[in-house]
């Protein structure tokens, strides 16, 4: 049953090492395509800027759109990290272990693109620095603590600051194999960053318990982030669709899901792009599925939950949002999509053992729960404000503008160039993992069926 | 934070739906003495106009017996407001008159406020406003004219109120009744909006906000407690037009 | 690499043989004086209760709520420990867990005292309030059905739980029972034989009853949850009028997980200090439960501070109220215990690693935690029947608390008592320690060396 086979470590870091190395052909086309889009973001924003934000979709009620929902899209993206290298790290998965870099350092660029889009959609972006920090200490103005708003920079601020750490302490011993491979400026940069790693047995430790505590306190933050994000919503009592107690788990747990696929949808282009078949096997995307089925079924159970106790009352604005939310077109079509996508056709599909194993599918699986996660977010975020309270007189709609479709655009693009850059220069799949993995997989022999088998150290 | 203290003022004001015709008089007024932007046809289309007070027409019963019902609606000034502890940046709060108080120079434009407040009363800047010239010399020197990308509301034409407290305090006295009186309440020719100070307890707002017939909009639903009182209609129950908002 | 391996100097774990001897004539399950007598007293403490259900109704009837609300609690309480311990044979099978096969029959044999909640939700039924009383029709999940549909749906739900639970347990003592037949004596043949005719450990049964157990766990994990959302909604939220918390039934169902481990801990513990298994359940299962049992007690802050928070901000007047009534006002002394019981005592010393990896530890704050959660109940289930006006859009007047009168502390006491006759019934048939899992783990894991290092290689079959 073991699809790996038994690889010496020095074709290990000869294979792992290719993209930060040796680098591909096409690596030059993708960064230049992916970099253009970028600017035209920052072009496209400096005209938004510029003249204001009439230039986006966004009327009177529904004041947010598009942009809160990209930001809660990338926050939700961000929660892959710390489920792979962290949770599954305490429960000692041993599959999780070529992911985890990947994972992590969508983790770091999917937070910086969240952070982005709250400046994005401000009115007047350049004062954003009010935020967060005080600016005016003799007159004693502080920023409004009891505004959700200045807990998402808290939150997202601490969860940015542990992801990177723990990237970083993660990186560690294969920044050492890298500047024992190089030379000249690259040599001293690595050297630098490598914090003269040796790996000796004392550096090795501590490695190991620097890694295991930052996974166990990332995961209050894991958990606050995203529940804070959902605050932002939930604490808003004028907002029937939004002021909901279930928010914050439903949030978290629909971040799992989508950010799980996403991890899904990179492994796939890794094995694709730089060739790691030998690391990143069908196994390990049988086994991410099976996790993916149980969020997704959860994730769908507080999906139904929260509709369910959001009709109880049965108040009249409560039901016209219901209604527009469900039944007006083109909600209706949105949110349909967003059943098919975000559950019913990938979770069908990952109930076969086949699916599970096969890479193409479970590629375009994993972007249908994505798009189905932004839908979500968007039929959450735009029908409750365009049907807020019982004054019809002013209810509104909205459709994003081309602004923010090109803003969304480069968010994407700026996540894709970063990692592509960082794989330029590090391993996207971890050296020290892979051959830990090496030492811990083994197999078995029962009667006469032999099965993978992993070590356990004793307590 | 400004602590609280104890001010002889409560600002507040009556709004007798009885009275009300829907002339929208109230509207043009506000309008002009604020210095809100144009409402152009475009913004119209976009569905952004600027409206701090604004009448809503409800029509009650079935062709050919329909009949039209107003409520003018402005910002309630609530006493427990839901846009006020959403700020970040405490753009708006609280002012120990009763009022909530909107600072533009300190407004990012998060919009939040907007999004916590349920009477849709909150505007937001999204374009540069522009008056053309002929109405340039129009615009009100005592009020702000807003830049694009910050929030706007109903002051209680805390301009004219700041007036006649100075002039009160320098004549060593408390602001009388009827002194002052708002852009939207002077203009009322049916004197549907009533505008004064509620810890007044012989002023006329707070004896008309004693009335049978008073509620407050969302009140009881979401606990605002607004310093914007409602009359009822008089020869009906309330219900359908002014009850689908009253909620 | 995997060459390094090699064979552990000694393994002492319970060879084949030794295990069936062991299980299959266990000692506690084996006719002694000692249980006996314990049978007798728990027996007089199950009819005190019966006494106490009796009087209540002849002192107050069923129509007066205030005076049951300590019975919902008793019957949430039975749903949330007893129906939640299964949950354990369930969710760490699907992470393919080693450790948790000693205690996996543990966790099942509490699916038998789902009879007694079963048994003790009849009367529920009664003293529902109808949905619809003088043409108006209260604020309830079934919106428009007719007014027999809470009754009707509780009790397939709490029934087929509780019907799930026992055929999960019967199924997977079926090789155990086998072994009983086999190996046994006595009126515990007898049962076996019936229980067990056919099963020999063909290929084509193991396989059929993989998937029986499989198809059924993911079963009673469905309507566990079912049962939770219609339990908490029908007789808790739906009776308090303006309280809408979506996030409620979770939290129920949540919490109970948390107690389902800690009985489960409980019970481990007793096994082994006082019932001779500690061969079988030993510090590794302890260790890896009291991890899971912290993880339970964060979320169970988080659950409840996810709909506190909310409640709290908003500031409207039915949720100050709701938040009143449940959190700061009567009910204060039942939400500071069980936030203190259920969250920062085991908080606190849960965190510590080497308060889990002992065996003494985890089981204390198991019985805090169950504590804990029996006032969590008391808290939610006291406080919504004490309800007036339930027809009523918002909370108007936040009732005073009511105090358990003597007959709530007989059925408390009987309650007790039944939980732990229906436990102990169940073990004198079925091994509390799975035979066959443990030859599973025997088989399916060994000890080595690793180098130096002493280490457990662990199968991972599909």
């Amino acid at each position: 049953m073991q699809q790996g086979r038994q690889l010496d470590e020095i074709r290990i870091n000869k294979e792992l090492l290719n993209g930060a190395l040796e680098t591909p052909g096409w690596w030059k086309w993708a960064v230049l395509l992916l970099g253009s889009v970028v600017i035209m973001g920052v072009v496209v924003f400096g005209i938004q800027t510029n003249k204001g934000l009439g230039v986006t979709g966004l009327s009177r009620p529904v004041f947010w759109g598009a942009y809160i929902t990209t930001f809660v899209f990338w926050v939700g993206i961000s929660h892959a990290g710390i489920m792979i290298s962290a949770i599954l790290r305490l429960t000692q998965a041993e599959w999780r272990r070529p992911v985890t870099r990947a994972a992590e350092l969508l983790t770091v660029f999917s937070l910086l693109t969240a952070l982005s889009f709250p400046v994005i959609h401000a009115g007047r972006p350049w004062r954003i620095i009010y935020w967060i920090f005080p600016y005016d200490f003799a007159r004693g103005l502080w920023p409004n603590v009891r505004s959700p708003l200045v807990w998402d920079p808290a939150a997202i601020g601490t969860y940015l600051t542990g992801s990177t750490l723990f990237l970083y302490v993660a990186l560690l011993p294969d920044l050492g194999v890298l500047r024992d491979r190089t030379t000249g400026w690259k040599h001293a940069m690595y050297g630098a960053l490598s914090l003269g790693w040796r790996g000796n047995p004392r550096q090795w430790r501590l490695q190991t318990v620097a890694g295991v505590l930052l996974s166990a306190l990332m995961l209050p933050i894991f958990v606050s982030v995203h529940s804070i994000v959902s605050w932002d919503f939930a604490v808003t009592p004028g907002v029937e669709g939004w002021n909901s107690t279930i928010f914050a788990p439903y949030f978290v747990i629909g971040a799992v899901h989508s950010g799980v696929s996403a991890v899904v949808t990179m492994m796939a282009l890794m094995r694709w792009l730089w060739k790691w078949d030998n690391f990143i096997r069908p196994e390990h995307f049988d086994a991410l599925a099976r996790l993916l089925i149980v969020v997704a079924t959860a994730w769908f159970g507080f999906t139904m939950v929260e509709m369910l106790f959001s009709l109880y009352s049965l108040e009249a604005q409560e039901l016209a949002f219901r209604d527009m939310q469900m039944f007006q077109w083109p909600w209706a079509g949105l949110f349909i999509l967003f059943l098919l996508t975000g559950f019913f056709i990938p979770v069908t599909m990952w109930l076969f053992k086949s699916v599970r194993n096969s890479i193409v599918l479970m590629f375009w699986t994993s972007i249908l729960v994505n798009i189905g996660m932004w839908l979500e977010r968007f039929l959450i975020v735009v029908p409750s404000l365009a049907r807020k309270q019982p004054f019809v007189y002013t209810w509104g709609s909205y459709q994003p503008s081309f602004v923010e479709f090109a803003l969304m655009a480069w968010s994407f693009a700026f996540v894709s160039m970063n990692m592509l850059l960082f794989a330029r220069f590090f391993p996207l799949i971890p050296l020290f993992e892979s051959k830990e993995s090496q030492i811990f997989t083994t197999e078995m022999k029962i009667g006469r069926t032999t099965i993978p088998a992993v070590l356990r150290e004793q307590e | 934070m400004v602590t609280q203290q104890d001010s002889p003022y409560n600002w507040g004001m009556v709004v007798d739906i009885d009275r009300c015709t829907g002339c929208q008089a109230c509207v043009l007024a506000c309008q002009v003495e604020n210095n809100v932007p144009l409402n152009t046809e475009n913004l119209y289309k976009q569905q952004r106009i600027y409206s701090w007070i604004r009448i809503e027409r409800y029509w009650e019963g079935d062709f050919p017996d329909v009949k039209a019902r107003f409520i003018p609606i402005l910002c309630q000034q609530c006493g427990n407001a839901p846009c006020e502890p959403v700020c970040p940046v405490y753009a708006t709060y609280h002012n120990n008159e009763g009022m909530n108080v909107q600072i533009y120079n300190r407004c990012v434009g998060t919009r939040y406020c907007a999004n916590g407040c349920p009477y849709h009363v909150r505007f937001f800047n999204y374009w540069e406003p522009v008056w053309p010239e002929s109405l340039r010399n129009q615009l009100n020197p005592d009020v702000t004219v807003r830049s694009r990308g910050v929030m706007e509301k109903c002051s209680f034409c805390v301009h004219r109120i700041r007036r006649a407290e100075r002039k009160a305090r320098g004549e060593d006295r408390l602001v009388m009744d009827g002194e002052i009186q708002s852009a939207c309440s002077q203009a009322c020719p049916t004197d549907a909006l009533v505008f004064g100070n509620l810890n007044d307890l012989t002023s006329r707002v707070s004896k008309m906000s004693k009335d049978d017939r008073h509620y407050k909009l969302l009140d009881d639903k979401l606990g605002t407690d607004p310093n914007v009182v409602y009359l009822a209609r008089v020869e009906e129950k309330v219900e359908e037009g002014a009850a689908a908002a009253h909620g | 690499m995997a060459s390094r391996i090699t064979a552990a100097a000694h393994d002492d774990r319970p060879t084949f043989e030794e295990a069936a001897a062991d299980l299959v004539n266990a000692k506690s399950t084996a006719t002694s004086s000692a249980s006996t007598r314990a049978f007798l007293i728990l027996g007089a403490f199950v009819i005190l209760g019966v006494v106490g259900f009796v009087m209540k109704i002849a002192d107050d009837g069923l129509d007066d709520r205030r005076a049951w609300g300590y019975y919902v609690a008793m019957v949430s309480f039975l749903l949330s420990t007893a129906g939640g311990a299964p949950m354990l044979s369930i969710a760490p099978v699907l992470a393919k867990a080693n450790w948790i096969r000693p205690v996996m029959r543990i966790s099942q044999l509490f699916a038998a005292i789902g009879v007694l909640t079963a048994i003790m939700s009849i009367p529920l039924l009664f003293i529902l309030p109808p949905l619809v009383e003088d043409e108006v029709r209260r604020r309830s999940i079934w919106f428009g059905s007719p007014a027999y549909f809470p009754h009707i749906w509780d009790t397939i739900a709490i029934f087929g739980l509780v019907f799930i639970g026992l055929a999960l347990l019967w199924s997977s003592s079926i090789p155990d029972l086998a072994a009983i037949r086999e190996g046994g004596s006595g009126r515990r043949q007898a049962w076996a034989r019936r229980l067990a005719p056919t099963f020999i450990g063909t290929w084509g049964q193991w396989k059929s009853l993989r998937i029986r157990i499989g198809v059924l766990s993911a079963f009673y994990f469905l309507f566990l949850i079912f049962t939770h959302v219609l339990f908490a909604s029908d007789y808790i939220h739906a009776l308090v009028p303006g309280y809408k918390d979506a996030i409620f039934p979770m939290y129920h169902a949540l919490t109970s997980l948390q107690a389902g481990v800690a009985s489960v801990i409980l019970a481990s513990y007793f096994l082994w200090r006082y019932a001779g298994y500690n061969r079988y359940i030993g510090i590794n299962q302890i260790w890896n439960l009291a991890k899971l049992q912290f993880a339970l007690s964060l979320l169970w802050f988080y659950f409840f501070f996810s709909a506190f928070i909310v409640f709290w901000y908003s500031r409207t007047p039915q949720n100050e109220k709701v938040i009143e009534l449940f959190d700061q006002g009567p009910h204060l002394w039942a939400f500071l215990g069980a936030l203190f019981f259920s969250f920062i005592i085991p908080m606190w010393t849960l965190m510590w690693n080497f308060i889990r990896v002992s065996m003494r530890g985890p089981a204390i704050l198991a019985a805090v935690i169950i504590f804990g959660t029996l006032l969590d109940r008391i808290r939610l289930a006291v406080g919504a029947w004490a309800v007036e006006g339930i027809n009523d859009k918002f909370l108007q007047v936040v009732p005073e608390t009511v105090w358990p009168d003597l007959w709530d502390i007989f059925m408390f006491l009987g309650m007790f008592a039944g939980a732990a006759f229906l436990f102990l019934l169940v073990t004198r048939l079925i091994p509390p320690v799975s035979l066959w899992e443990i030859q599973q783990s025997r088989l399916i894991s060994k000890p080595g060396m690793y180098m130096r290092s002493e280490v457990e290689i662990v199968g991972k079959p599909d």
